[in-house]
């Protein structure tokens, strides 16, 4: 099931490695990097704009707005993710690793992913070119919850970011136009710490 | 014109390595690209809900600019501004300048915006403003320099960058 025979990838060295990332916006204020420009903000900000839309969005129109939602993130994960898995960030940390194209830049990926805070996740199972599965033991999707258990799961930007790792591993050559390449996979959130399990569990499959 | 000229932000960085969590001045942040903030505008003018947008970064901002005069004891209004236009810049929102600024009213130019410059490097130009987070940032930063509670101004943005103006313009007055 899980189609690396010899794991290659070390998790804990890129971890520590990519973690000690600082970033700081130029004279201009921007910060330009990956071939995209890029902001650090608060993650409050962004956890709040989309929980309180899609809590205040008519019921006909919720999963539309959800898949927005998660689009942002997929077509975010596809452009930003082939500009990381092309740097020299990568090439000096990751690649050498890297022994089982494409699965170990998929679980390399992961690594990069929860270096930079986004969610402390990784593969668990794997088909190449059908199937992924991931789990995100801390995201900060899940802040949305403080008390109880929410009914709708809401890591929107995992599961996009997640079905664009499963386009660039295996959705065809990477299309910077995005007409190809990205929405070749779909994922689904099967479980969320914020719907009050151990964890959140990610299944990407053929779109 | 204040604007951030030098460095008077202390911006402190901090990597939390058990929740892989990252924080700037104690606020977990999250690191996300032209893309991501180009489909959530478009989301919010689809959805009719700029001006919900809008209103969360003014609370964001108003929230982290406060609480770091607070901390760090910035009382003048020339130091506060520069710190406000500086923290903009720092975490990638544009390059912001206060052309003037008083207890009712302002003015606010970017001469570089994240969010416009994003949109049009992947759409192109477009025949509305879309700094909806900048035009909350702005009215959050206000209220934080004058010590009042958010919904206290209200902005318009009146000149853009996506619309191909050289750099996007916002009149601030009281509400």
């Amino acid at each position: 099931m899980i189609a690396t025979s010899i794991m290659t990838i070390d998790r804990k060295k890129i971890i520590a490695d990519m973690s000690k990332i600082q970033i700081r916006g130029d004279a201009h204020g921007m910060i330009e990097g990956f071939n995209v420009f890029v902001t650090q903000l608060p993650a409050q900000f962004w956890n709040s704009f989309a929980d309180r839309l899609v809590s205040k969005v008519d019921p006909a129109i919720l999963g539309a707005t959800e898949y927005l939602l998660v689009n942002a993130a997929h077509e975010c994960g596809y452009h930003t993710g082939y500009g990381i898995i092309t740097s020299q960030e990568w090439n000096a940390v990751v690649q050498p690793m890297v022994t089982n194209v494409p699965e170990d830049i998929l679980h390399g990926a992961y690594a990069v992913f929860t270096a930079w805070g986004w969610a402390n996740s990784e593969v668990v199972e794997l088909i190449p070119g059908e199937k992924m599965v991931v789990r995100a033991y801390d995201y900060y999707e899940a802040d949305v919850v403080n008390h109880g258990k929410s009914n709708r799961p809401s890591a929107y930007m995992i599961r996009g970011v997640s079905a664009a790792f499963m386009d660039l591993a295996y959705g065809g050559q990477y299309d910077p136009s995005g007409k190809t390449g990205l929405h070749t996979f779909k994922c689904e959130q099967t479980k969320g710490i914020e719907c009050g399990d151990e964890y959140g569990e990610f299944v990407v499959t053929r779109a | 014109m204040l604007q951030a000229t030098q460095e008077k932000l202390n911006l402190n960085h901090q990597f939390d390595a058990k929740r892989m969590r990252h924080y700037l001045n104690g606020q977990l942040s999250v690191l996300h690209c032209h893309h991501y903030a180009s489909l959530y505008t478009q989301l919010a003018i689809d959805a009719k809900e700029t001006d919900l947008l809008t209103r969360v970064s003014e609370e964001t901002f108003h929230g982290v600019l406060a609480n770091y005069f607070d901390k760090h004891n910035v009382e003048s209004l020339d130091e506060r501004i520069a710190i406000a236009c500086e923290h903009y810049g720092a975490i990638g929102l544009g390059q912001m300048a206060v052309h003037h600024l008083g207890s009712d009213s302002g003015e606010v130019v970017l001469a570089h915006s994240h969010v416009d410059e994003g949109w049009m490097k992947k759409w192109g130009k477009f025949d509305q403003p879309v700094n909806f987070i900048g035009s909350g940032y702005i009215a959050g930063m206000f209220a934080a320099i004058w010590d009042k509670p958010i919904s206290t101004f209200q902005v318009r943005e009146t000149q853009s960058i996506v619309q191909g103006a050289p750099q996007s313009r916002f009149t601030v007055y009281k509400a």
